[in-house]
């Protein structure tokens, strides 16, 4: 059942139980009333009439020291007469309390006179044929006799007010229990509302609409759980789009690498094929069986790099107090024998967290790449005649900052484009795709380096300006301030 | 003489397209740079363009977009084959689309297609003093027309159009059966047997072990 048509009929139940308890009692109490004034009514006339036959027996000649039943007989019938139109329903008994005179109409049974004495007046209601009629009995003191005086007097009208009271008070709680219905349902209509605008909003949303809000009508409980149910719905569609975004970003991720895996195969299966099916001259053979080499090697360099990342990537932190120069050593060494370049190496001495394997990685991958950059800057720039003044000098330096020690790799090669230097943390991306890869790179170096740096909770900043050279820098953490000796 | 026009930024990609096409008799130039291809479509005459999509300078879909007016067919040849790449090319006006990595004697297969529907490929196949007329599927030796069954006649075709290449068998199943190759059928020798027989070819059409058959002609 609906809980608005819970809430209609438990009020109706309510209203109908109030409404019924409350009619009945009032009615009631009114039909009392009445009954009570009748009552009252009825004894006070059955005293004016013991009275008026006591003055009237006063008045019977003295020759009977003792009034005859005859003359009660007499007195009685002009009782009742006497008065109203109409007559009035009297009897009147004896001592014995045997009846000595009975009005025509009078059909109370005898019951009332056992109860009463001389001292007493009683009464009491009762139902003759279809008429209710209040039957008292009080004693009559005449000429030393005690006589028994009863009178019936109508009260039927009473309880024809408390039918009619009755039946009118049950239409009207007819009429406000169907008003009361109609007016509860527009209001559990009202106050549920919040309650149907959130049951929308769930469906809407299992049904994969994660955009979708509830409409806060309410500033109760319900209006609290609107809110409440629309943060978490925020939060959830926060979490979901973050979901989103990582497989969207492993599906671009398989889509770079499948591309970067087709190229090399295709020239590999292409070049076996020829030499396979074709009688190829030497040089042919020879340029076939070395692009299968390189090609080969590429694809070695590729799935190398991606274990690498792959590593990197599942690399519990395992940081150590290494001092600057091993690492710059370490840097000196590897790149000796490179003597077409001028690398520069300038750092301040300090202890930082890192674990040296991993950044040294990083160390090579951005000195390397600034070394192709200026290579590439370098013919550039001969082509265009500008001058060559710095290219192919690479700086390395080294120098503690307030919130570490801050290592940049700065190059006076090609630089990159702005609108590219975002991209190019992403696996497979190159900014000279034929440059790079003339030069065996596969284009997850800076994804590698991003990777690593990312367990050092730190980030690879790039400054860089085409034509003009780039800047590759990162902090890493420090321990305990400042390097001393 | 057809030319052929390679935009593909793989210098060993390149290398192997014209390669493969130019032991195919046709005329190629590559270029690696999407600028250059526009550049040299202007300047040159070419009758089939095979593209990359991946370009610098410009992708193949703007190179594309240039050639379409000049009604030269293009070929796509790229890495990316979800369908919605397909249909982007073909869209813009492709005539085929190439799928890396592919097979040689595929792309010489596409290459001849798109070149016939453009009527711009060799009618006339010869070999020696055998002469296919493509079209009208007559084959004549030294002028005298010989018969040949549908089988024997692609069987023919492929080797003409794969002259000193050896082709392995399972590609003549794949290419003249359309199905696929069975270890120890002998149908495809028998093909051989008959072609050698009706053409005159028992030196030219020579075995190569455990491969496959090989048309050799003095060029």
């Amino acid at each position: 059942m609906k809980f608005s048509i819970k809430l209609v009929l438990s009020t109706i139940i309510v209203l109908a139980l109030a409404l019924g308890f409350s009619g009945f009692y009032f009615v009631n109490y009114v039909f009392e009333t009445s009954l009570e004034r009748e009552v009252g009514q009825a004894l006070d006339e059955s005293s004016i009439l013991s009275f008026a036959f006591e003055t009237a027996a006063l008045n019977v000649p003295l020759k009977y020291s003792v009034l005859p039943d005859s003359v009660v007989e007499e007195i009685a019938s002009k009782l009742e007469m006497g008065g109203r139109s109409e007559s009035r329903l009297l009897r009147i008994a004896d001592e014995e309390k045997n009846v000595l005179y009975t009005s025509d109409g009078f059909t109370a049974d005898e019951g009332l006179l056992p109860q009463t004495d001389q001292h007493t007046k009683s009464y009491r209601v009762i139902l003759a044929g279809e008429s209710y009629y209040v039957h008292t009995c009080v004693s009559i003191n005449a000429l030393d006799r005690i006589l028994y005086l009863e009178t019936m007097k109508d009260v039927t009208g009473v309880f024809t007010e408390r039918a009619m009271g009755f039946s009118l008070y049950r239409k009207v709680t007819i009429i406000m229990l169907l008003t009361g219905m109609v007016i509860m349902l527009i209001i559990a209509s009202l106050l549920t509302k919040p309650i149907r605008l959130l049951t929308k909003a769930t469906k809407r949303m299992a049904a994969g609409d994660y955009a979708y809000r509830a409409k806060q009508i309410s500033q109760d409980e319900l209006g609290q759980l609107t809110r409440d149910f629309n943060g978490m719905a925020n939060a959830l569609e926060d979490n979901i789009c973050k979901l989103e975004e990582e497989i969207e970003a492993r599906e671009e991720f398989m889509g770079a690498f499948a591309h970067e895996l087709k190229t090399p195969l295709t020239a590999i299966i292409g070049y076996a094929d020829m030499l396979r099916s074709h009688k190829l001259d030497e040089e042919k053979s020879i340029m076939s069986a070395n692009y299968i080499y390189t090609e080969g090697k590429r694809l070695e360099a590729m799935s190398f790099r991606l274990l690498d990342i792959i590593v990197a990537k599942q690399e519990e932190a395992n940081l150590q107090e290494v001092p600057v120069r091993e690492l710059f050593v370490y840097l000196q060494e590897m790149f000796a024998e490179k003597k077409e370049m001028d690398i520069r190496f300038q750092y301040e001495e300090a202890l930082v967290q890192v674990e040296p394997n991993l950044i040294k990685t990083v160390l090579v991958n951005l000195v390397d790449n600034a070394c192709k950059a200026s290579e590439s800057g370098e013919t550039a720039r001969e082509t265009d005649g500008a001058s060559t003044g710095n290219v192919g000098v690479v700086e390395v330096t080294g120098q503690v900052v307030d919130d570490g020690y801050r290592v940049a790799v700065k190059d006076y090669g090609i630089g990159i484009p702005e609108e590219e230097q975002h991209k190019i943390v992403k696996a497979f991306y190159m900014v000279d795709k034929s440059r790079a890869r003339s030069k065996n790179g596969a284009g997850l170096g800076l994804a590698l380096c991003a990777e690593i740096l990312k367990i050092h909770h730190s980030k690879l900043q790039i400054e860089s300006k085409v034509g003009e050279g780039s800047c590759f820098s990162f902090v890493l953490p420090v321990e305990n301030g400042i390097y001393e000796e | 003489m057809i030319r052929i026009l390679i935009v593909d930024d793989e210098k060993p990609i390149c290398d192997l397209i014209d390669l493969n096409l130019s032991s195919a008799g046709y005329h190629c130039t590559a270029v690696q740079d999407g600028l250059q291809a526009i550049d040299l479509i202007e300047k040159e005459e070419f009758d089939l363009v095979l593209l990359d999509i991946m370009l610098p300078g410009a992708d193949g879909y703007d190179v594309m977009e240039y050639i379409r007016p000049l009604g030269i067919p293009v070929i796509f040849i790229t890495a990316k084959h979800e369908v919605k790449n397909r249909v982007k090319g073909l869209k813009l006006g492709a005539d085929d689309y190439l799928v890396k990595p592919f097979d040689v004697v595929e792309l010489v297969a596409r290459v001849e297609a798109v070149l016939r529907r453009y009527n711009k490929a060799e009618q006339r196949l010869t070999a020696g003093d055998v002469t296919v007329d493509v079209d009208a599927r007559r084959v004549t030796r030294a002028g005298r027309p010989v018969e040949l069954t549908n089988k024997e006649f692609g069987l023919l075709l492929l080797f003409m159009k794969n002259k000193n290449v050896a082709l392995f068998r399972e590609i003549l199943y794949e290419k003249v059966w359309e199905g696929e190759y069975l270890a120890d059928s002998r149908t495809l020798d028998l093909h051989v047997q008959r072609l050698r027989k009706k053409l005159g070819w028992e030196h030219n059409l020579v075995a190569v072990y455990k491969v496959g058959y090989r048309l050799e002609v003095q060029e």
